[in-house]
């Protein structure tokens, strides 16, 4: 494709056949095969009016859908790039094999797995690829991670080019809450061969989205816009084909270079395209293709709905990682990956703009817990996360399962370690860290360090990775052992910043290792840090100091305009040091300790802090278990009585018993600490059984479990009848928990009872949800009926004790 | 036509939660209205409807749709043009209710009953904005896959013909349930006389058996 050249594609093609004579609401792709000749002939009306890429009629095809109407996706494949093929018989132009969305949503929000989306995407791209398309176009897609999956799917089953257009909405996200310059960041990362929208909007409403997309990619962009917006009465779309060529005409002059139309577009409307561009390309100026490669680029790294670009400071927060934290050792060791997860929202409280997710322990199949706990940050916090692994399988699965953009931490300058990990990295279009070391070690000159960042990059740059995507880590050494080194790291970052013109990371607290009142050597050496260049400070962020610092550098600095955020900040007379305060939900208002309360006070006026304080008081001379059990748990049993009487109800109840949890965190630490003993009561497994997505209510029984004392196992929703099983075995469970919502769905319930049974596990079964009654639950002989989550408790002590 | 989310009645936010006639304390107070707040504020409600001719066999003109069921059927026994609706609080909800069922239990519950309500609100403004529309004719109850007889396997069919995916981001599960959760889909007569107000009859419900509502003496169509 030359860069003067615009590329005419298609218009609509379902309210073609329509019109054509296909029911609205049936699928039109099974015309491919029964049809064939209708669908020809609306491909050889574009080719008429001037198209030249002709999108397949496979927008809809994939197994779960082709399972419906009893063809398989090959079938279906084939026979839409048949019809296209032969419209375009002897003529110029390419046939584009068309994917769309699967029609279900991933996990987190759904219940597709990402591997399973890929998995369908990979079906359909080679059955089009075997067919003989030219290209392939993956389109209308509103989630970027379901897009990932077809990208993925596309370039590795084929070798043709991939283009990949989204729909969004007027606000400028898709209705999964994707953004721009996420959907530009990670397309041009994956190495799309050109990006753009599709669907959505008319012409003139997605052009201030094609502005924004333009700042974030230097690939080809693609519009293909519907006619206007629809009526709802009529289903008819607004504009006409004049006025749909003239409004796309200024997305042309911001960079646009493949068009054609979407829903409600006609022929009539690739016709009046065509005249229009016709008209457009005589004229230099307008067609002028600087906005390609002109535009200096933005770099950054992002999750679906955060971008953090790279130039102001960004702050890597530190605190996922087991390193010297007991705690966090016996969480992975015990798969606690909730817990890991709160130190993921902690830190996007405190201020963090990118987490750093290290799960490397001896013992710990790291790849695979770095993709559970890359995909469990993803399904709660919306920061973009850097990978932090020496290992190439886990740095992969932690790449593979992003949503978005990441950073990789690290390589360095041995050769080895290079050729291992910048592949990886420039496949799932990550950036990457480069630490200034090698295999002779960490050399002593700043000028030795930045003669390795020149190798890194040289590296990178060979490998394909973008200039902007290479972060250098000068590297902290502890001031207290080697003092002059302080000054060789903070010339390095200077160099490498200015000179290479590349952004810094630096790992800033080890500076103060092993000298006293370390926060503020860390302070000092952040600030100097920063003054010299570094923009991406990787710190615990829940160390108010050091974020205060960052804060007032933002000002000094003029990042932060008239000082607002650092005003936000200290407004009401804070010294600041004492944190971020607790996310706006969490607090209780006007509510502070009063003097003297007792930890059942505590509990049942759900204060976290009070009871946390209150049961560190009471284990001053009392062992573990019996702070448990004299305290803890009679007083959420009070808790419960008062909400049996409808003294309190459940917002109350849950409350309470997430208070009760501080305090048995405070007991789990301790015993941590001691040396791994687990202070649980017994383990039991919660699931919503398969085809239910309604999981609220089984959410509600876990937190009330966990906070009596007991392990969950939290198998999810939606879960198939043999992972409970599976489950149940391989825990050795005494107590299983299932939950259904739906009418529909308590017969799954039912047959998965039948499986745990079958199995000759003699777990005891509570089962509960809105639809069931005790009577049911005896029907499909579950051993319990549990009205609410404070009964699922009694059953629990009932069985487990 | 805009969707039109317009307050979160606090009675309707108690029914969902279940809350049974005990004394509210001040801070469960202050929670309400801190959730039914940021539900108003969190959440894009978005709808779609379509028109249709009612053909003398029930089908809807123009598709295949001709749904099953006697209670549909006597709904519709003065219509001869019918809508099909859908209403969702968007993703934007769904991401709010799970992000804080891992943070705050407590909010969430509280969170989820505010929205079911403002589901509720949304589709009530709907059904007001149509009716208005479609003056003089009149519209009739609206009435949604898995009410009485009306089977809610037809929820797949309903949604296709609305294209609900692209115009307003809803989806289907694999075993039809709608994402996001908080949405509607219904079917709506359009009548040249006017309407009687059905209160849903419990005898006739398909989960009047195992209906939560009627276990505490209730029923969904109480106000």
């Amino acid at each position: 494709m030359g860069k003067h050249e615009f590329i005419l594609l298609d218009g609509g093609m379902g309210t073609q056949l329509q019109a054509a004579g296909l029911p609205m609401g049936a699928m039109p792709e099974l015309w491919n095969l029964t049809e064939a000749e209708k669908v020809t002939a609306v491909h050889r009306r574009y080719v008429e009016a001037g198209s030249r890429v002709l999108y397949t009629n496979t927008f809809g095809v994939n197994r779960l859908k082709a399972a419906r109407c009893g063809r398989t996706v090959r079938e279906l494949v084939e026979g839409g790039v048949r019809c296209a093929r032969a419209a375009a018989q002897g003529e110029a132009v390419r046939v584009a094999l068309d994917i769309g969305p699967l029609g279900q949503m991933l996990e987190p929000l759904g219940t597709l797995k990402f591997e399973e989306a890929y998995d369908l995407f990979r079906e359909i791209v080679i059955a089009g690829r075997d067919a003989g398309a030219d290209l392939i176009v993956i389109e209308t897609m509103a989630d970027l991670y379901e897009m990932k999956a077809a990208v993925l799917a596309a370039k590795e089953n084929s070798t043709l080019p991939v283009w990949a257009t989204m729909t969004f909405e007027a606000g400028g996200r898709s209705y999964v809450g994707t953004t721009v310059p996420a959907m530009g960041l990670t397309l041009t990362g994956l190495g799309v061969d050109a990006l753009g929208f599709n669907c959505s909007l008319g012409p003139k409403e997605l052009l201030p989205l094609i502005r924004e997309l333009r700042r974030w990619t230097d690939r080809p962009l693609i519009l293909k816009p519907n006619a206007g917006l629809p009526d709802p009465a009529t289903g008819a779309y607004g504009i006409g084909p004049e006025e749909f060529a003239a409004s796309i005409l200024p997305a042309l002059r911001e960079g646009v270079s493949i068009i054609g139309g979407c829903c409600g577009t006609t022929p009539d409307f690739i016709r009046a395209l065509r005249a229009a561009l016709e008209a457009e390309a005589g004229d230099p100026v307008q067609t002028e293709p600087a906005a390609v490669s002109g535009h200096p680029k933005p770099s950054g790294v992002c999750s679906p709905s955060r971008v953090a670009d790279f130039g102001p400071v960004r702050v890597i927060g530190e605190r996922i990682n087991p390193t010297g934290k007991k705690r966090f050792q016996q969480a992975l060791r015990d798969g606690d990956i909730d817990y890991i997860v709160e130190r993921g929202l902690e830190q996007q409280d405190a201020g963090a703009d990118i987490l750093d997710v290290n799960v490397g322990l001896p013992g710990i199949d790291e790849p695979r817990m770095m993709e559970r706990v890359v995909r469990a940050l993803q399904a709660v916090v919306d920061l973009p996360l850097q990978i932090d692994s020496s290992n190439p399988a886990a740095i992969e699965a932690g790449l593979r399962a992003v949503n978005g953009k990441a950073i990789v931490n690290s390589v360095n300058g041995r050769p080895e370690v290079l050729e291992a990990i910048l592949p990886i990295c420039k496949k799932y279009g990550a950036a990457v860290v480069g630490l200034c070391l090698d295999e002779k070690g960490i050399p002593q000159t700043a000028r030795e360090r930045i003669a390795i960042a020149e190798r890194i990059l040289d590296a990178a740059l060979k490998t394909g990775i973008p200039r902007e995507d290479v972060l250098i880590d000068c590297l902290t050494l502890t001031v207290s052992a080697q003092q002059e080194q302080a000054a060789e790291t903070l010339k390095a970052v200077a160099h490498v910043r200015k000179t290479l013109g590349l952004h810094t990371v630096l790992g800033v607290s080890n500076i103060s290792f092993g000298l006293p009142a370390r926060e503020n050597i860390t302070v000092s050496f952040l600030t100097q840090a920063l003054h010299a260049g570094l923009d991406l400070p990787i710190i615990n962020p829940n160390q108010g100091a050091v974020m205060d610092a960052v804060a007032s550098f933002r000002v000094i600095s003029g990042e932060d305009r008239d000082s607002e955020a650092y005003i936000r900040r200290f407004a009401g007379g804070e010294t600041g040091s004492g944190g971020p305060s607790a996310s706006p939900a969490a607090g209780v208002p006007g509510q502070k300790p009063a003097g003297e309360m007792s930890l059942a006070e505590a509990i049942l006026k759900g204060l976290k802090a009070e009871t946390a304080a209150r049961t560190r008081q009471a284990l001053e001379g009392r062992e573990e278990l019996e702070v448990v059990n004299e305290l803890l748990i009679p007083a959420l049993d009070q808790v419960g009585d008062l909400y049996e009487k409808q003294i309190i109800f459940l917002p109350q109840l849950i409350k309470a018993a997430n208070a009760a949890s501080a305090g048995f965190e405070v007991i789990r630490a301790r015993l941590a600490k001691a040396g791994g003993q687990s202070a649980s009561k017994g383990k039991i497994i919660l699931a919503t059984v398969f085809g239910d997505i309604h999981d609220i209510g089984k959410n509600i029984v876990k937190v009330v479990l966990e906070n009596y004392g007991y392990t969950v196992i939290d198998l999810g929703r939606d879960v198939p009848a043999e992972d409970v099983v599976e489950a149940v075995v391989r825990e050795n469970a005494r107590l299983v928990g299932l939950s259904a919502l739906m009418t529909t769905t308590v017969g799954s319930m039912a047959d998965t009872i039948a499986a745990i049974r079958r199995s000759g596990h003699d777990c005891k079964i509570m089962v509960g949800g809105a639809v069931l009654t005790p009577e049911y639950a005896q029907s499909i002989g579950a051993d319990y009926y549990a009205k609410d989550a404070k009964q699922s408790a009694d059953i629990a002590r009932a069985v487990l004790g | 036509m805009e969707a039109r989310l317009t307050g979160i009645p606090r009675e309707e936010t108690l029914r969902y939660l279940g809350y049974a006639g005990s004394e509210i304390p001040p801070e469960l107070e202050a929670d309400l209205t801190r959730c039914e707040a940021e539900v108003l504020g969190t959440v894009r409600p978005r709808v779609t409807w379509r028109l249709f001719d009612l053909l003398p066999d029930g089908t809807f003109s123009g598709t295949g749709f001709r749904p099953e069921g006697r209670d549909l059927a006597e709904l519709l026994k003065d219509c001869r043009k019918a809508l099909l609706m859908a209403a969702t609080l968007g993703m934007e909800c769904e991401t709010l209710l799970r992000h804080r069922q891992q943070r705050n239990m407590s909010d969430a519950v509280i969170l989820d009953a505010a929205a079911s309500a403002a589901i509720e609100n949304v589709c009530d403004n709907l059904c007001r904005d149509l009716a208005e529309r479609f003056r003089p004719l009149y519209l009739t109850d609206r009435f949604s896959p898995g009410y009485g007889d009306l089977p809610l396997s037809c929820q797949r069919e309903l949604c296709g013909i609305l294209d609900v995916t692209r115009q307003i981001g809803l989806s289907l599960t694999e075993s039809g349930l709608m994402l996001p959760q908080k949405s509607v889909t219904a079917v709506l007569g359009l009548s040249e006389r006017p309407q009687p107000h059905r209160s849903r009859n419990c005898e006739d419900c398909g989960i009047s058996g195992t209906c939560s509502f009627r276990k505490e003496g209730k029923h969904c169509g109480q106000t």
